[in-house]
C-alpha cells in the first residue's frame, strides 16, 4: 500500500477556492460533503498510535445537526487505509465487547487487555473529490478535511491525497499539482494527531518499557537516583488507573515499577545510605504484598478465556461459576487495595521517597564511583550467579531450584533494563534476547505450578462458600491436569533454553561488557576456552588500562 | 485469511455477481477483501471498471516472475482490491501444467497476501481443469450457485464426489445455494423443497432471477450501490451471513 500525502492549508488559504479549483479540472468529480463528529480513542500506553494507526468513533451528522450512523473506524495514519470499520452504538471499553470477527481479532492483537480511553472529540466536514479515468474508475481520492475541536477551536484544514493501489502515477501527478500551491504546507500530521496535540496530549508519551538514557560519565548515585526517579514516576502516573481499576494493566505496570525498584534497591548497598535502604526496602516490600491479591485475581480473569478454550466443547459452560467467583474476589481485593493506597502509610512513604529522590545524598563508599563501573560489577555478579545456578539444575532438581533460578534471571534482567543504557545497545541485545527466552520457559514452569496450586485452592474455597455445582469442580480438575502437562513441557524445554543462554559467544560478550578484566581466562565458567586478549575499548572508560595486560 | 471461491461447472449462473456482491458487502462491513478474477472473460474486472490486463499476463504470475502483490488494483470501494482478469488466463492450464506442483501454485501465490486481507474471493472460470484443481487447493470454501434444475443438482453431486477424492478436501467447505430462482415455476419450488431435506451442504438461500443483477453490467458497480433494498440484495446479505458462519 503506498503512502498517502498530506498537506496542511496554511493561514489565509481559501478552502472553497481550492476545492472549486480542483473540481473544475477535467476528470475530477466532487462528491457530496460529509459532516461527522469524531472521538479519538487510544489506550493509556498509546498502543494504537505506536502501531501507526488511529481509532475513531464516527457519528455521521446531517446538515441540520441530526445524528446518523455510528461506526468505529480504525485507520493507518501512514496510508489512510481502513484497517477495519465496525457498526456500533457506542465505543467499547474493551475489545472483547466488540462483535467477533476478523477486524476484532486484529484490533485485539494491538490493544489486548487495555481499556480504550476517549481522548478528544472534534467535528469535521469532509469534502471528497475523485480523479477518474476514461472508464469512470476512481484512480486518486482527494479529501479535504475541515475540523474544529468540541469547544469550537478550529484546526488547520488538511488536504489528503489517497493513492488507489495500482494507479500510483496518477496520485503522484495530483501531489505535484498540489505541491505547487503556495498556501499548502507539506508533511502535515493526520487530523486525529493534530487534535490530540491541540488539547495538550502528546501521543506516545507513556510506554511501559523503561526508556532511560543514563549519563555514561555520571556517578553511581546519579544513575541509581535517575533510575529510581523514573520508576517512581511510572508508579505515580499509573496510580489513578489502579485506583479506578480502569484496566488490569495499570496495576501490572505499577507492580513492575515496584518490583524493579525493589530489585535496584537490593543492588544498592554501598551506593545509597544504609538507613535509606533499610527504610524504603521495607516499604516497597509492603507495597508489593499489598498489591498482590488484586493482581492474582486479574491474572486468572485474563486467563479465563484460555482456560475455557482448553476444555472440551461440552464442558465450556462449566467455568461460569468460577468466573463469577473470581470476579467477586477481584472486587473485594480491589477495595482493600484502594484502602491501602488511601492509607497514611502509603502517602507518607511516597512523599518521603519523592523528597529523598529530589536531592539524593549519600556518603556510602561507592556513591561517587563512576556509574558504569558500579553497574558492570553488579550485573557481572548477577550474571555469574545465574550461570552457576543454572548449571546445577538437573532433571532431578526440585521445582524450588527452578523457582530460585527464575528469581536470579529476573534480577539480572531488571539490572540490564535499568542500567543497560550505560552499555552499547547492540552488544547487550543478543544477551537480553536469550535471557528473555530463558525467562519465558522459567516463567511458564512457575506459572503452571502456581496456577495448578491456586486452582485447587479456589476449588476448595468455592466448596466452602457453597452453591458450587460439581461440574465446575470437575472442569477445574481438568485444567489442573492440563497445567501439569504444560509444566512438564516447560521443564523439558529448560535444558535447551539454558544451553542457548550459556554459550561461549554470549559468555564472551558478557565478560567483555561487564567483566572485571578484559582478559578472558574463563576458568571458572568454562574449562576449554583458550585465554584471549581483548584490546581495551577506548569508549569504555571504566576498564583500567593495565587490566589489558596478561 | 479465508479464501472463498465462487465456482460452477456451468457458465451463466451468477457466479461472478456472487463474488462481486459478497466481496463488496464484506468490505463495507470493515473486512479487507481481495477479488481475484481468474475468468479470462473478465466480468468481475468489468464490473469494477478496471482494465482487463495483468502486467506480463497470467504466465508471469504462475512462473513466479511477478508477485500477486504487484498486480493488485484498488477498486472504487474502501478495503476492496482486485487482481484483474487477463486474456492469457485462457491458457492457464498449459502454463500450470509446465510449472512445478501445478495444483499448489495458486495457494503459494496467495500466501503472502495473508497479512493484507481478511477474505479473498476467487472468481473461477466454469470448468473442471487443472486451474480449478489449483483453486480447490487454495480455497477454504467453494461457493456454488445452483439453478434449481435436476441437471444442475446432478452436477453438484458430481462435484461433491470429485472433491471427496481430492487431497485438499478436508479444509474445503462445499457450500451450495440457489440462484436464478423463479418462484413462479413449479419445478423450481419442488426441487428447492426436496434439496432442503436431502443435502445439508446446500443453504436454503434463493437469489431470484431478476433484472437487478443484470443491471450490474449497466452500472458497472456492485448491486448494493444502486439497489440496496432489492430482493436480490437481501438474498446476498443472507448468503454472506450464512457463508461467514460456515467458515
Amino acid at each position: 500500500m503506498s503512502q498517502l500525502h498530506r498537506f496542511v492549508v496554511t493561514d489565509g488559504g481559501d478552502l472553497e477556492q481550492l476545492i472549486n479549483g480542483l473540481s473544475q479540472r477535467a476528470n475530477f468529480v466532487r462528491d457530496p460533503d460529509r459532516r461527522s463528529e469524531r472521538s479519538v480513542y487510544d489506550t493509556f500506553d498509546w498502543r494504537l498510535f505506536e502501531a501507526g494507526t488511529f481509532l475513531e468513533l464516527i457519528t455521521a451528522l446531517d446538515g441540520r445537526g441530526g445524528r446518523g450512523e455510528v461506526a468505529l473506524a480504525w485507520r493507518s495514519s501512514l496510508t489512510g487505509e481502513v484497517l477495519g470499520r465496525l457498526g456500533v452504538d457506542e465505543a467499547p471499553r474493551f475489545v472483547w465487547e466488540l462483535p467477533a470477527g476478523a477486524v476484532t481479532d486484529r484490533l485485539s492483537d494491538v490493544i489486548e487487555m487495555r481499556a480504550l480511553v476517549p481522548l478528544v472529540t472534534l467535528s469535521t466536514v469532509r469534502h471528497p473529490l475523485r480523479l477518474v479515468d476514461d472508464e469512470g474508475k476512481t484512480v486518486v481520492r482527494v479529501i479535504v478535511e475541515d475540523s474544529a475541536l468540541a469547544d469550537g477551536t478550529p484546526l488547520a484544514p488538511v488536504v489528503e491525497v489517497h493513492p488507489v493501489r495500482g494507479y500510483e502515477a496518477a496520485a503522484t501527478a495530483v501531489v505535484d499539482l498540489l505541491a505547487a500551491q503556495v498556501l499548502l504546507g507539506a508533511d502535515a500530521d493526520d487530523v486525529a494527531t493534530m487534535a490530540l496535540r491541540a488539547v495538550g496530549l502528546s501521543p506516545g508519551s507513556y510506554n511501559s518499557k523503561l526508556r532511560l538514557r543514563l549519563d555514561g560519565e555520571g556517578t553511581a548515585l546519579d544513575a541509581y537516583a535517575e533510575v529510581l526517579r523514573t520508576l517512581l514516576a511510572t508508579m505515580l502516573v499509573n496510580e489513578r488507573g489502579v485506583r479506578d481499576d480502569l484496566d488490569s494493566e495499570f496495576l501490572h505496570d505499577f507492580r513492575v515499577a515496584v518490583r524493579r525498584t525493589r530489585s535496584v534497591l537490593g543492588q544498592a548497598r554501598g551506593v545509597l545510605p544504609a538507613a535509606v535502604l533499610d527504610c524504603f526496602r521495607a516499604e516497597f516490600a509492603w507495597l508489593g504484598t499489598a498489591t498482590s491479591p488484586t493482581r492474582d485475581f486479574d491474572v486468572y480473569l485474563l486467563t479465563l478465556p484460555e482456560f475455557e478454550a482448553g476444555l472440551p466443547p461440552a464442558r465450556k459452560g462449566d467455568l461460569k461459576p468460577f468466573g463469577a467467583f473470581l470476579d467477586q474476589h477481584q472486587r473485594s481485593a480491589q477495595r482493600a487495595l484502594v484502602a491501602e493506597l488511601d492509607s497514611d502509610r502509603y502517602r507518607t512513604f511516597v512523599d518521603e521517597w519523592r523528597a529523598w529522590l529530589v536531592e539524593p545524598a549519600s556518603d556510602a563508599p561507592d556513591a561517587a564511583s563512576p556509574a558504569v563501573e558500579v553497574a558492570s560489577l553488579r550485573i557481572w555478579k548477577a550474571y555469574r550467579r545465574l550461570i552457576r545456578a543454572g548449571r546445577r539444575i538437573t532433571d532431578d532438581s526440585e521445582p524450588e531450584a527452578l523457582h530460585d533460578l527464575r528469581k536470579d534471571a529476573k534480577k539480572l534482567r531488571y539490572l540490564l533494563e535499568c542500567f543497560g543504557s550505560l552499555f552499547p545497545a547492540d552488544e547487550i541485545a543478543p544477551l537480553v534476547k536469550q535471557l528473555k527466552a530463558l525467562q519465558d520457559v522459567l516463567g511458564e514452569f512457575q506459572d503452571c505450578e502456581v496456577q495448578a496450586g491456586s486452582l485447587e485452592g479456589f476449588g476448595q474455597q468455592m466448596l466452602d462458600e457453597g452453591g458450587t455445582p460439581a461440574s465446575s469442580l470437575i472442569a477445574l480438575g481438568y485444567l489442573v491436569e492440563q497445567l501439569d502437562e504444560r509444566q512438564g513441557q516447560a521443564r523439558a524445554a529448560f535444558a535447551d533454553r539454558f544451553g542457548r543462554f550459556d554459550t561461549k559467544r554470549l559468555r564472551r560478550a558478557a565478560r567483555t561488557l561487564f567483566g572485571p578484566m578484559p582478559v578472558v581466562a574463563d576458568r571458572d565458567l568454562t574449562s576449554s576456552v583458550q585465554p584471549l586478549v581483548v584490546p581495551p575499548d577506548p569508549t569504555r572508560g571504566h576498564l583500567p588500562v593495565k587490566a589489558a595486560l596478561p | 485469511m479465508n479464501v472463498i471461491a465462487t465456482y460452477s461447472i456451468k457458465g451463466g449462473v451468477g457466479k461472478t455477481a456472487t463474488a462481486v456482491n459478497l466481496a463488496h458487502l464484506a468490505a463495507s462491513q470493515g473486512a479487507r477483501v481481495l477479488v481475484w478474477d481468474l475468468d479470462p472473460q473478465g466480468a468481475a474486472t468489468f464490473y469494477f471498471r478496471v482494465k482487463p490486463k495483468v502486467k506480463g499476463g497470467g504466465k508471469a504470475l504462475i512462473k513466479g516472475k511477478r508477485e500477486l502483490d504487484d498486480v493488485v488494483k484498488g477498486t472504487d470501494y474502501e478495503n476492496l482490491d482486485l487482481v484483474p482478469a487477463d486474456f492469457s488466463y485462457r491458457n492457464m492450464d498449459l502454463v500450470l501444467d509446465a510449472s512445478k506442483k501445478p495444483t499448489r501454485r495458486l495457494a503459494q501465490l496467495l500466501r503472502p497476501m495473508a497479512r493484507d486481507y481478511d477474505y479473498v474471493f476467487l472468481d473461477c472460470p466454469p470448468s473442471i481443469s487443472l486451474a480449478s484443481e489449483a483453486v480447490f487447493q487454495a480455497a477454504h470454501a467453494l461457493l456454488v450457485p445452483l439453478i434449481p434444475t435436476t441437471l444442475s443438482l446432478r452436477t453438484f453431486d458430481q462435484l461433491d464426489s470429485f472433491l471427496a477424492e481430492h487431497p485438499g478436501r478436508k479444509k474445503l467447505r462445499l457450500i451450495g445455494f440457489f440462484a436464478m430462482v423463479d418462484r413462479r415455476k413449479r419445478l423450481h419450488r419442488e426441487l428447492i423443497d426436496e434439496v432442503g431435506r436431502a443435502r445439508p451442504e446446500v443453504l436454503d438461500i434463493q437469489v431470484p432471477a431478476s433484472t437487478d443483477v443484470e443491471r450490474m453490467g449497466v452500472h458497472r458497480a456492485p448491486l448494493f450501490t444502486f439497489a440496496p433494498r432489492s430482493r436480490s440484495a437481501v438474498a446476498y446479505r443472507e448468503l454472506w451471513k450464512a457463508t461467514e458462519a460456515r467458515l
